[in-house]
């Protein structure tokens, strides 16, 4: 990517007889690339970037899907928004959600990466298994989690109560609801962060451990210095795409509590769904959308800059 | 280069609208096609698979094609079809009546206006009072009832002899006292969801002389009576006679392994139960202090404003509610028919659960009629204050916020 942003640059300073035939040779070789990107982005405009943009022109009315005449509501939506307590809920649950998901994820994820390295029968067998969650659908895991966690009918509570323990209500009692949920996510997800930190680990070549072996580097001194800023750029991936992802949970919530119980697992795109799918209130859910977009847009920019802070390539 | 991009993209644009518009069907010699959309997925599928078989074979000119869907994808898929002119002829939209005027809204649902206790004709006088009220919007009629359903008791005889008790309460107090004697043991005396379901908690309420909102869709949760009714049931559950924070699904579930003595449920949870071999009793809900009361529920059924064949949709929601169509239904189903004069037919009611369920009807109110944004007074207002409650709220306060948030939303001042 530095690359291509600084070829431009570089070639404006040239003189100016050698820069036309240049730009005349990057425009044709434009054209065809646009050509080649021609029915991708087609598609990407009418069924992603148009709908991105309409959600803004449905979110500044109180918007009926088929009436002949929508009543423009200018900021409202945003500013009943800002005042409603539920809204203020779901953004404290998806942020509680996101945080501790992604941290856990990132920790136990690297630390089983680092752990199934070496290759090896049993390792490659352990591998799978942590893999396996994540090929199943959350709607499925959700299922099956619900089911295992049921108080009354459930294995875990079977269980506890045959060691003459109480049965646990985990998804009953808003105290337990959303760590439940995050926990449920964690689980399925742990196997694709190992997946991709292990590609990362693989990728750090051994002479840099060598080298620092021969300065003197010991144990953590090896992660600190040598393996974690190795993979820094997989590490920013990882990150990125399991905030993204965790600011967006829908379907393990939807199936596990509907957002209940109480609002306690309430997330910004569960609040959407309902205000949208089930109040009809499409102006209102759009505005939540956009405010989605926002607090996305503005965490991957700093992740971007928190992990490239001292990039010197 | 960017005009050719615009250009492009306009192109694809427009083919991608030209091919989605062109569904209209070629005319042809053969019988009017309508289709048909609903969200009947339990029990009592084939009953209405059975009834849409019958019309067919009865009728020479229309075919209706049945499609089932959970209702979650109806609720998402079928308001902005029906909104452009899309989507199925005849549908019902939702299980909860009161999406009716969320409909309205829109302008998508046909007026019924084939009135009349002829053939071909809806006859309004006779279907079930509530529903009608429920579906006529200043003064037209805009669905008809699929199905009408009361809430009844259903109890585990089994548990009901261990426990010593010879018959189904008969009477609140009893009913109570009974859900106390039957707690023991790792068993429920009484099976109650909070959420994602037909409401139990009104009949509750009302039992013990309490409402949600009046006439004037103003809250009464915070008057003496309605905090009295809550706080009544509230004691009993922290007691322990019903678990907390239960969906309508764990309820069920809890019911079918015998691990509570009683639930209020409707007609399509008795084939589960049966299944799931338990000793099934069905008893009318217990008498209150202002007499009979029950929960009634209706699928709304209607037309698409847009339908290419409005006389037959008309046809086809007239012969649903027909004398000969209902009492298949009912004999099918074991829920209760959506007209009121089949209650003497000797068939009907030598099926015992067709006739406990239809000899409720009298007595059975809606959850929430005609109140405005009744779906956010349910999800926003009266499900929260149940969860509070029953997890150690005062009752007092928890209802005042509920009304507050109930006022707001329906605009009672």
């Amino acid at each position: 990517m530095t690359q291509t942003t600084a070829l431009p640059a570089g070639g404006a300073a040239r003189p100016a007889g050698r820069e036309a035939p240049r730009r005349s040779r990057t425009v044709r070789r434009g054209w065809q690339a646009w050509l080649f990107a021609g029915p991708s982005l087609a598609i990407i405009l009418v069924f992603i970037a148009f709908p991105i943009v309409q959600s803004f022109w449905f979110s500044l009315h109180d918007w009926k899907i088929g009436a002949t005449e929508q009543k423009w509501l200018g900021l409202a939506n945003y500013e009943r928004l800002f005042g409603d307590p539920l809204f203020w809920n779901a953004f404290r649950v998806t942020l509680v959600f996101a945080v501790v998901s992604v941290v856990l994820q990132l920790v136990l994820g690297y630390a089983a990466a680092s752990a199934l390295q070496r290759e090896g029968l049993l390792t490659r067998m352990v591998r799978s298994v942590f893999f396996f969650p994540t090929i199943v659908a959350l709607a499925t895991i959700g299922l099956v989690w619900r089911f295992l966690l049921d108080p009354s009918i459930g294995l875990v509570a079977g269980i506890t109560t045959s060691f003459g323990l109480p049965a646990i209500g985990w998804l009953q009692d808003p105290a337990l609801a959303l760590p439940t949920v995050i926990f449920v996510s964690v689980w399925k997800n742990v196997g694709f962060t190992m997946v991709i930190l292990l590609a990362g680990l693989k990728g750090v070549p051994a002479h840099l451990y060598e080298a620092a072996r021969l300065d003197g580097a010991r144990g953590l001194q090896l992660t600190r210095y040598v393996t974690l800023p190795s993979i820094r750029p997989t590490l920013l991936f990882t990150t990125m795409i399991l905030t993204i992802n965790s600011f967006q949970v829908f379907d393990l919530v939807y199936v596990m509590t509907k957002g209940g119980p109480l609002f306690s697992t309430d997330t910004l795109v569960t609040m959407m769904f309902r205000e949208g799918f089930e109040n009809f209130d499409f102006g209102y859910a759009s505005a939540i959308a956009w405010v989605l977009f926002a607090v996305i847009m503005v965490l991957s920019a700093i992740q971007l800059r928190v992990f490239r802070y001292d990039d010197v390539d | 280069m960017r005009k050719i991009t615009t250009a492009a993209a306009a192109g694809i644009i427009a083919a991608v609208a030209l091919s989605g518009c062109s569904a209209t069907a070629p005319e042809s010699d053969g019988p009017v096609e309508l289709t048909m959309l609903a969200g009947f997925t339990g029990g009592d599928r084939a009953a209405y698979e059975g009834l849409v078989d019958t019309f067919n074979t009865t009728h020479d000119d229309i075919h209706v094609t049945l499609e089932i869907q959970p209702w979650d994808s109806i609720a998402q898929t079928l308001p902005a079809a029906w909104a452009t002119g899309q989507g199925p002829d005849i549908a019902a939209p939702n299980f909860d009546p009161n999406v009716v005027a969320n409909y309205l809204e829109t302008n998508s649902l046909l007026a019924l206006d084939n009135l009349g206790s002829g053939d071909g004709q809806i006859d309004a006088d006779v279907l079930f009072p509530a529903a009608v009220d429920a579906f006529t919007v200043d003064g037209s009629l805009y669905a008809v009832p699929a199905n009408v359903a009361t809430l009844q008791l259903y109890y585990n005889k089994a548990l009901f002899e261990a426990a010593g008790i010879a018959e189904p309460p008969a009477t609140v107090e009893e009913f109570q006292q009974d859900a106390v004697k039957l707690t023991a043991d790792g068993v429920y005396g009484l099976s109650l969801a909070e959420r994602e379901t037909i409401q139990m908690w009104p009949i509750l309420q009302w039992l013990e002389g309490g409402d949600i909102v009046d006439a004037t869709s103003c809250s009464v949760l915070d008057t003496p009576e309605g905090i009295e009714s809550l706080t009544v049931w509230t004691d009993l559950v922290k007691q322990g006679i019903a678990p907390v924070g239960l969906t309508g699904a764990e309820s069920d579930s809890l019911f079918s392994a015998g691990q509570a003595a009683m639930q209020l449920n409707g007609p399509w949870a008795a084939a589960g139960y049966k299944d799931a071999g338990i000793d099934l009793g069905v008893a009318p809900v217990p008498t209150g202090v202002d007499g009979d009361v029950t929960l009634g529920s209706t699928v709304p059924l209607a037309a698409s404003a847009k339908t290419a064949h409005p006389a037959e949709a008309k046809e086809f929601l007239a012969w649903w509610t027909g004398k000969e169509a209902q009492k298949q239904f009912a004999l099918a189903s074991g829920f209760p028919p959506v007209r009121t004069d089949l209650a003497d037919d000797p068939e009907l009611s030598a099926d015992p659960v067709v006739a406990a369920f239809a000899a409720a009807l009298p007595s059975a109110r809606l959850y929430l009629p005609g109140v405005p944004e009744a779906t956010k007074v349910d999800s926003e207002g009266y499900v929260p204050l149940i969860g509070e409650i029953t997890r150690g709220a005062d009752v007092a306060s928890a209802a005042a916020k509920a009304s507050a948030t109930i006022n707001g939303l329906t605009g009672c001042k």
